[in-house]
């Protein structure tokens, strides 16, 4: 584990900008799920590909995984992923009023719009504070149920490093909670440090 | 003598954005707290007046700290800097004593207006 390619300075604003973003989408969520929703810090972390499957392990623990990935592009490009908990993704639906246990489908359909919204506010809210203009690739259900160690298959991962924002999202009332990983490759972290300078300087 | 303010952000450059945001013109102390533990042994020597506080942080959040503040009886002014934008949150930290929540970023006219508002800066 390394955050070398950051100065203290770069990896603090990147944690508060992260922090704005990630307010924004709790807020989000609450008004989704009319529940209060639990922030916690942000975690940036530069990893090896194949330290990522372990960190995702730590964060989510033991327990069989679903998760939904959306890619983003324009000046900055990578890739959001939500990762929820088996029973988390049950609950979802109870969440949002279904009265019965959904089909696959429907259960499906709640994770991608809740992954959507979470994304989507996280992420744009970093992008407009270092005003970068980002567009975002339709979300997708990227495996349910598997292994939380094979769900990203880091052996395709070209890039020798990959930053990893961790951002946690839980409710107060209820077991439910989700945890959002933005993944970035070694060229695009040097663009996002360049463009974390730029907002610095002009503080 | 000055006021003395306190500001309680983990982040070095959330403390910055807020003290760069701060009324030029006034007379105050600034101090500077990482966490809710610190910014409670600095309330505790007892000159603080006013407190700019955040709310998540680590090893003591913005909200256990407004309670242990009015547990051990509110003796300054507290005002909410968060990214926390759930109106859940902003309720709660008023009825925790709080007298305003601003959110980050920080505008620094909307930050002159709630002092100016609760008569604590010209």
């Amino acid at each position: 584990m390394t955050t070398a390619l950051f100065s203290e300075d770069q990896r603090d604003a990147l944690q508060e900008l992260t922090n704005i973003g990630m307010g924004q989408a709790g807020a989000s969520v609450a008004a989704v799920l009319g529940e209060f929703v639990q922030l916690s810090v942000p975690r940036i972390l530069v990893l090896k590909p194949s330290l990522i499957p372990p960190a995702l392990e730590r964060i989510v623990g033991p327990e069989k995984v679903t998760a939904v990935r959306q890619g983003f592009h324009g000046d900055l490009r990578g890739e959001a992923v939500v990762v929820y908990g088996v029973a988390h993704c049950r609950e979802l639906a109870d969440l949002m009023g279904y009265d019965e246990v959904p089909d696959e489908a429907t259960e499906h359909e709640l994770l991608l719009d809740v992954s959507n919204v979470l994304i989507g506010a996280c992420l744009g809210g970093l992008a407009e504070q270092i005003s970068a203009e980002m567009g975002f690739s339709a979300p997708s259900l990227m495996a349910t149920e598997v292994e939380v160690g094979s769900l990203l298959d880091v052996s395709r991962m070209d890039s020798p490093c990959a930053l990893f924002v961790e951002v946690n999202f839980s409710l107060e009332k209820r077991s439910f909670a989700c945890h959002l990983i933005m993944l970035l490759p070694e060229d695009q972290i040097l663009v996002l440090r360049d463009a974390i300078d730029r907002f610095l300087a002009s503080l | 003598m000055a006021s003395t303010v306190l500001v309680v952000d983990d982040s070095a450059m959330a403390r910055k954005m807020l003290i760069r945001s701060l009324p030029a013109t006034w007379d105050v102390e600034v101090r500077q707290a990482t966490n809710g533990l610190e910014a409670l042994a600095a309330y505790r020597q007892g000159d603080v007046d006013l407190m700019f506080l955040d709310l998540t942080m680590p090893e003591m959040d913005g909200f256990q700290v407004l309670e242990t503040l009015r547990a051990e009886g509110l003796n300054c002014l507290v005002v909410v800097v968060s990214a926390d934008i759930q109106p859940e949150a902003q309720e709660r930290v008023k009825r925790l004593g709080a007298i305003a929540f601003v959110k980050k970023p920080v505008d620094p006219e909307k930050l002159g207006g709630v002092l100016r508002e609760y008569g604590v800066a010209l």
